[in-house]
């Protein structure tokens, strides 16, 4: 198990230099660069001296790849360096979003897997009733609202004519992330519980569940000591595929809430071509996804210990 | 059923914690006996070069004269003129000297007097660490005499005023500095106590204030990038007043619980046509038929009342009629029959049939260059598209955000239609410069007038404010007589608010928001 993730986690040194590497050129290929985009945001009137001499202060005006081996230089030295828009460092800028980004994604989970779980099990085990249709229909209507709207919609029942909660975020607070994170798991909940309905549908089909009746188990202990133990494999990897990008924030609902994440970060920073940002983000992404699925494949091991690590243990 | 009640029980509860933590909505008003005022702000950000509020970066000198941190020498009148505030008076002694008398009453907020040395320090520690400071004000040297501050400039700057009067000129006591957070101590009615980039800035009444007393106890600034966040936040109450709005939300507010100050900007919605011979579309656009038809197959009017749904103001020039050296300016006006005849008569025939004029084989077709940052600017290229088409003229929309590289290429584009503040210092000629001159940076049409050479040069070197208002009047003649750049509207700009707001009132110039008058009845 430890060689395993060992292996995994050196498996992220080749992942960050190429996604970091590609990520500089796709942004040199975006046009464009900082000292324009504030000359633009600003109607900057200043004269092509002013700008040669901001690109030269930035590093812009050198080749790509010197570019790219500086910034790879700082960073093994330990200097994320400063952001070209705020001037602000990019370690401290990025932390700070964390917290929010952290809370908004744990919450939404939680209600996710509150909603999700309970729901696409009862539509299993209710298959072609009143129930199951109620609830696939939600499930229907759910998948096919955009968050931007759920959210709209959201802000205006309970933060307009309810007063329950505020339209935008002062704090990271329950209170806040309310309406952010049910935008989110109103659109996960409906895509999981109709997998998760699948999947039960799918166990409660096999002959091990027949064979239990057969023998007089009661329904409720096949189903949780049987049926869920085996399904859990499915939504244990659809939820944490879920947390990754949640932890990569969620830019729409981020702008929309003034949820003050690393998503909402991450999109201005591609609009300001604030490329020492844009990086700390990638590699946010790649170390994240890495983790998520090391723990995915962990967890797998821990519930069918039938499943093999990546062909390193029996 | 026991486990369903498990599973509802437990929706409650999460129901329960999330709501239960709030309380209810911020009441601004309404907390105990403070004053309490919320504005949300869309363009308070770092992307706008507004990180903090310290006036000695980039454009940060804007939210703090904006939010009432900082003041300037003069500000600038809604009619484009200057007016002492810090200062008792600016007396030009000789073309490259300026006199300033620093008002006696005037305080910084932490109690200390502002006088001229106080003033002669904070100019130097701009024009020190401010590179466009410095280039727009040549200050050769400074000498303090009490009240008295005398400024020595290196070339004759007739509008040094007026660049004292812009943003980055708001006075901060540097004996304390520029701290960390970004909180400078400036003269105005409001403390700044905590800045966070792009998300707020917290501001309490000051206590020192030498103009009068401050209503309002605190302050919040909110940054709200969002639209449709921003109106739902005035509209639940949690901000008082709103800059910004987009003008789809206008009428959720049109009615008796909010109310509007809406002004006329400088900031025009204007076209440069391209005169680089390298330019595949020359052929066209080099034809003073062709540029007059433009000029008068695009329906200002119907521009303005219908898409911009009244909000904004028809352009004949380059600046406002509220201004001095706005009025007096002629060009043509909206007459798709006249164009038609313009462009028949110089041999643009439609022989084809298509609806599109042709010439020698040349279709009239224009390639349109504009960016979508600007809500009214793809609307207009609609517009033009819709009115320039009965005409026989096809326009070509590339409604993008790299315009400013594109703009470069001589070869990409026929008309580059932009937004911008053509005098937001009370002074036009620095639209001139930067626009429509040989020496122009963002002359990107390559326009030539020798003419229009000559008045910048004379422009440069008056200081009488009504013979500088002539001079610019007949250098927007210049361009309006060749059709070479055709201005379509101004911005109307407002702050919306609840009814029970006061003192929150738009100017000309974007600046002066919230004052010592800001109440909440």
């Amino acid at each position: 198990m430890k060689h395993y993730a060992v292996k995994r986690l050196l498996q992220l040194i080749p992942i960050l230099f190429a996604i970091t590497f590609l990520s500089y050129g796709m942004m040199r290929l975006a046009g464009s660069d900082v000292v324009e985009q504030k000359m633009e945001n600003t109607d900057g009137t200043v004269s092509q001296e002013m700008i040669d001499a901001a690109r030269e202060e930035l590093g812009l005006d050198k080749p790509f790849i010197v570019q790219y081996v500086t910034w790879l230089g700082k960073l093994a030295r330990g200097d994320m360096g400063v952001s070209y828009v705020s001037g602000k460092p990019v370690f401290s800028t990025f932390v700070s979003k964390l917290p929010a980004t952290l809370l908004l994604a744990v919450v939404s989970i939680l209600l996710t897997v509150i909603v999700s779980i309970p729901l696409g099990i009862w539509s299993a085990v209710n298959q072609n009733r009143a129930a199951d249709y109620v609830i696939r229909t939600a499930s229907f209507v759910g998948n096919s609202l955009p968050n931007f709207f759920v959210s709209l919609l959201l802000m205006y029942f309970f933060a307009i004519r309810l007063n329950w909660f505020p339209v935008i975020s002062r704090d990271v607070s329950l209170q806040s992330v309310a309406l952010p994170s049910i935008t989110l798991a109103i659109a996960m909940s409906a895509k999981y519980l109709r997998q998760v309905r699948a999947t039960v549908l799918d166990e409660l089909s096999k002959d091990y569940v027949l064979g239990a009746k057969a023998r007089g188990v009661k329904f409720q202990t096949t189903m949780m000591k049987s049926v869920m133990k085996a399904s859990l494999v499915t939504i244990i990897t659809l939820l944490t595929l879920s947390i990754g990008s949640l932890l990569g924030g969620t830019a729409i609902v981020e702008s929309i809430f003034m949820w003050d994440g690393v998503g909402k970060m991450a999109v201005d920073a591609i609009n300001m071509r604030d490329y020492p940002i844009i990086q700390a983000y990638v590699m946010w992404m790649a170390i994240i996804y890495v983790l998520v699925n090391l723990i995915t494949d962990v967890s797998y091991r821990y519930l069918d210990p039938r499943i093999r690590l990546g062909g390193t243990e029996q | 059923m026991k486990k369903i009640l498990a599973v509802l029980l437990m929706l409650c509860i999460a129901a329960g914690i999330l709501s239960g933590c709030g309380g209810g909505t911020n009441t601004p008003a309404a907390s105990g006996k403070k004053k309490v005022f919320v504005f949300g702000d869309t363009t308070f950000n770092a992307e706008n070069e507004e990180p903090d509020i310290n006036p000695h970066n980039a454009y940060s000198g804007w939210p703090c004269i904006r939010y009432g941190v900082g003041e300037t020498l003069m500000k600038i009148a809604d009619d484009g003129t200057l007016k002492p505030w810090l200062a008792k008076s600016a007396t030009n002694v000789n073309e490259t000297t300026w006199e300033i008398v620093i008002k006696d009453a005037v305080r910084f907020s932490n109690g200390k007097k502002c006088d001229a040395a106080a003033v002669k320090a904070c100019l130097e520690h701009l024009i020190k660490v401010h590179e466009r400071a410095a280039g727009n004000l040549k200050i050769a040297s400074m000498k303090a005499d009490g009240k008295k501050l005398t400024i020595v400039t290196s070339e004759p700057n007739p509008i040094l005023m007026n660049y004292l009067s812009e943003g980055y000129g708001c006075i901060i006591d540097m004996e304390t500095g520029i701290p960390k957070n970004g909180c400078v101590v400036g003269t105005g009615p409001f403390v700044a106590t905590e800045v966070v980039t792009d998300n707020h800035v917290k501001l309490v009444k000051n206590a020192n204030y030498w103009d009068g007393n401050v209503k309002i106890d605190e302050v919040t600034v909110r940054t709200i990038s969002n639209g449709d966040t921003l109106a739902m936040a005035l509209q639940s109450g949690e901000i008082n007043a709103a800059y910004g709005m987009a003008y789809a939300s206008y009428p959720l507010f049109e009615n008796d619980k909010f109310k509007f100050s809406s002004i006329q900007t400088s900031r025009c919605f204007w076209g440069m046509m391209n005169f680089h011979k390298e330019n595949p579309g020359y052929r066209i656009m080099s034809d003073p038929a062709v540029r007059k038809a433009i000029a008068m197959g695009i329906n200002k009017k119907g521009f303005v009342d219908v898409l911009l749904k009244g909000y904004g103001y028809t352009a004949a020039g380059a600046f406002p009629e509220s201004f001095a050296f706005g009025r007096g300016v002629n060009t043509v006006s909206y007459d798709p029959g006249q164009a038609k005849k313009i462009l028949q008569d110089a041999g643009w025939v439609d022989t084809d049939g298509d609806g599109i004029r042709e010439k020698d084989g040349v279709k009239l077709a224009i390639r349109w260059l504009t960016y979508p940052s600007r809500q009214e600017l793809p609307l207009l290229a609609e517009s033009a598209q819709a009115t320039l088409k009965d005409i026989g003229i096809e326009v070509q929309i590339n409604n993008t955000k790299n315009h400013n590289s594109i703009r470069k290429d001589p070869k990409a584009w026929d008309i580059w239609v932009s937004a911008n503040v053509n005098a937001g210092l009370g002074d036009p000629q620095n639209f001139f410069d930067t626009y429509c001159l040989d020496s122009s940076i963002k002359n990107s049409g390559g326009h030539h007038s020798d003419n229009l050479e000559k008045l910048a040069v004379q422009l440069r070197g008056t200081f009488d404010p009504g013979e500088r208002a002539k001079i610019a009047v007949k250098m927007q003649q210049e361009l309006l007589d060749d059709n070479s750049y055709v201005f379509c509207s101004f911005l109307r700009m407002s702050m919306i608010m609840q009814a029970n707001v006061t003192g929150l009132t738009a100017h000309t110039c974007d600046f002066y928001e919230l004052t010592a008058d800001l109440d909440i009845k």
